[in-house]
């Protein structure tokens, strides 16, 4: 158990009447926006908390139906389960499980916490002898400089309680980036022979792929851009092979699929040319990752799988949420912002103008700067794998989180 | 209770039992569209400062205290002072004004609202809508005519404010005081 938290344990243990010490857990409260990202993260933090600083955690997610696809031993009926170490509950309306507070609460990107746990934290914030719950909100991953200014900053809620932003971000500043401890060396490992990433595609059904073929992972949402690629790729003097899960990638794709996308099958194969669509199943997080660590090439979508492309060490395109007003584009342009600072001008303006014109849509202009990718491959490849190293700091998000909650 | 998306500065609103007046409202936009909104804040009765964080839809209780209508007089370091419709004058620091102090220059005819506490002028905030002068700001590059394009304008009092490519030097332009947003040419 790292100090920093062995420390905070004792501190608040020693407080008279504490109920720490028998109630020394924290809660996690994620609804489900857009089937994995939300939860993809919570779930990811969840695991590290456990693992590596020994905190009992509650996680209470209200669509475990959509849980269940990236943990798929997970029972949607069920109101209570426990897995990697987690207490998982469902989050009904009202909650099926009664809540006792522990140390932390944290509403997932400000997520609106049940009553009944709102009733508690204002019944331990009027009672000086019980320790209130040190109430977080964890937001939204963003590369913006206002993130610094806003991150840990409080929020005096009208019942009196006091409630802390807590903000992922790319500066030292800000409350970091979920990295578990051991995740890049497993990665080398798995990257260093080649047999590993064969023998995962074969265990996901996938054939046909050879070593010196191109893989490019697509988990996106829909757009013209990604059709406007298979087009081209369809032309390639080399193969490539683009996995795709069911969900929004393949809609853009109706006109080149053989039957409607419900139809399709996981492991199944549509040849277009030097192309070959391969249906991916569902994985779990950790297969996810070997996934993206055995591709050439990732296209992401989100916050998840967006952070879980770059620890890859691979050159990605990242399709950000869709915002009203083109929100997401300021969002994007100050990642890449970040993402190019040290790389020469001309890979610079070719991966930012990929991810911009697959952010837009925009067919043609994301074929073109596709084909200049090849004349910058070894450089980007470069810079992807130095990228995870300079990002991380000296914290990643779960260290600095438990930091945070020591100091308050 | 007011949504702190619709906080300005110049409000007073209770936290943790105490009066604090708005100095500086800072909205910005997390995933999914959520208003983050930043206060900068200032303790009326302990004159210590903080800054807060909100969801734009928390409800902040916003307090109502006596308002006056008032003009700007003059600046005497570090107070600004106002006169109201009788010709009495109240002194207002200007930390207490925040951004609204870039708007606040010589020869202003702004109908502001004076906020007092316990007698004590506290915030001043300005109409939504002012009007200023554009005493510098560079030649339309592109023949723009559309106000998509933005060039930065220096208004009276100095202060920067991003306006359409079409704007002149010698301009009078409206500007929302909330955002520092330029709405038009008037």
């Amino acid at each position: 158990m790292p100090i920093v938290y062995a420390s905070f344990l004792s501190n608040q243990q020693m407080s008279v009447n504490s109920p720490y010490t028998t109630h020394h857990h924290w809660d996690i409260f994620c609804t489900v926006v857009d089937n994995y990202g939300d939860i993809g993260v919570t779930w990811r933090l969840a695991k590290q908390l456990v693992a590596e600083y020994d905190i009992p955690i509650n996680l209470w997610v209200d669509d475990l139906l959509s849980f269940s696809h990236i943990l798929p031993m997970l029972k949607p009926h069920k109101a209570q389960q426990h897995f990697n170490g987690v207490n998982i509950f469902h989050w009904g309306k009202p909650l099926k499980v009664d809540f006792e507070a522990g140390i932390v609460v944290i509403e997932a990107f400000g997520c609106e916490l049940p009553s009944q746990v709102k009733t508690v934290l204002e019944q331990r914030h009027q009672h000086p002898q019980t320790l209130a719950p040190i109430w977080l909100n964890l937001e939204y991953l963003s590369a913006e400089e206002w993130v610094d200014g806003c991150h840990g900053l409080p929020s005096s809620q009208p019942n009196g309680v006091k409630k802390w932003f807590y903000f992922p971000g790319f500066t030292v500043n800000t409350g970091g980036l979920i990295c578990e401890r051991d995740l890049f060396s497993q990665r080398d490992e798995w990257q260093a022979d080649p047999k590993h990433k064969l023998a995962l595609f074969k265990q996901l059904g996938l054939q046909g792929i050879n070593l010196q073929d191109t893989v490019i992972s697509v988990f996106s949402y829909d757009t013209p851009a990604l059709m406007a690629l298979c087009e081209w790729w369809q032309t390639s003097t080399t193969p490539i092979h683009a996995l795709i899960p069911q969900g929004r990638s393949l809609h853009s794709l109706v006109s080149l699929l053989p039957c409607p996308v419900e139809y399709l099958i996981p492991g199944q194969q549509i040849k277009l040319g030097n192309l070959t669509l391969h249906i991916l199943p569902m994985t779990d997080q950790n297969d996810f990752d070997r996934l993206l660590w055995s591709c050439d090439f990732n296209i992401v979508r989100g916050e998840d799988s967006f952070l879980r492309a770059q620890w890859a060490a691979k050159p990605f395109i990242w399709h950000i949420y869709p915002q009203e007003d083109d929100y997401h584009l300021v969002k994007l342009q100050a990642f890449m912002q970040i993402y190019c600072d040290n790389l020469a001008p001309e890979i610079a303006t070719t991966w930012s103008e990929v991810n911009l014109a697959f952010n837009q849509g925009n067919a043609n202009a994301v074929v073109t700067h596709w084909q200049h990718l090849n004349s910058v491959n070894v450089s980007l490849m470069q810079h992807a794998i130095q990228w995870p190293i300079n990002a991380l700091k000296d914290a990643d998000l779960a260290s600095r989180l438990v930091q945070f909650v020591d100091k308050i | 209770m007011k949504t702190a998306h619709e906080i300005r500065p110049g409000n007073v609103i209770m936290l943790d039992g105490s009066p604090w007046v708005v100095q500086k409202t800072d909205t910005t936009r997390s995933g999914r569209n959520a208003a983050i909104v930043k206060l900068k804040l200032k303790n009326v009765l302990l004159d210590s400062g903080t800054e807060q964080t909100f969801k734009g839809e928390d409800k902040l209780d916003d307090i109502v205290l006596e308002r006056l209508d008032c003009t700007y007089s003059y600046f005497a370091d570090p107070m600004y002072v106002f006169m109201d419709e009788e010709y009495n004058q109240y002194d207002v620091e200007a930390d207490n004004l925040g951004d609204a102090a870039d708007y606040i220059v010589d020869g202003i005819e702004d109908v502001c609202q004076v906020t007092f506490y316990e007698g004590k002028a506290i915030s001043v905030e300005l109409p939504i809508h002012i009007t200023r002068e554009v005493i510098y700001t560079e030649p339309s590059a592109r023949g723009d005519t559309s106000g998509k394009v933005m060039k930065p304008a220096t208004i009276t009092g100095g202060g920067i404010v991003a306006v359409a490519d079409f704007v002149k030097v010698g301009d009078k332009i409206e500007i929302d005081s909330r955002t520092g947003e330029f709405k038009k040419r008037v």
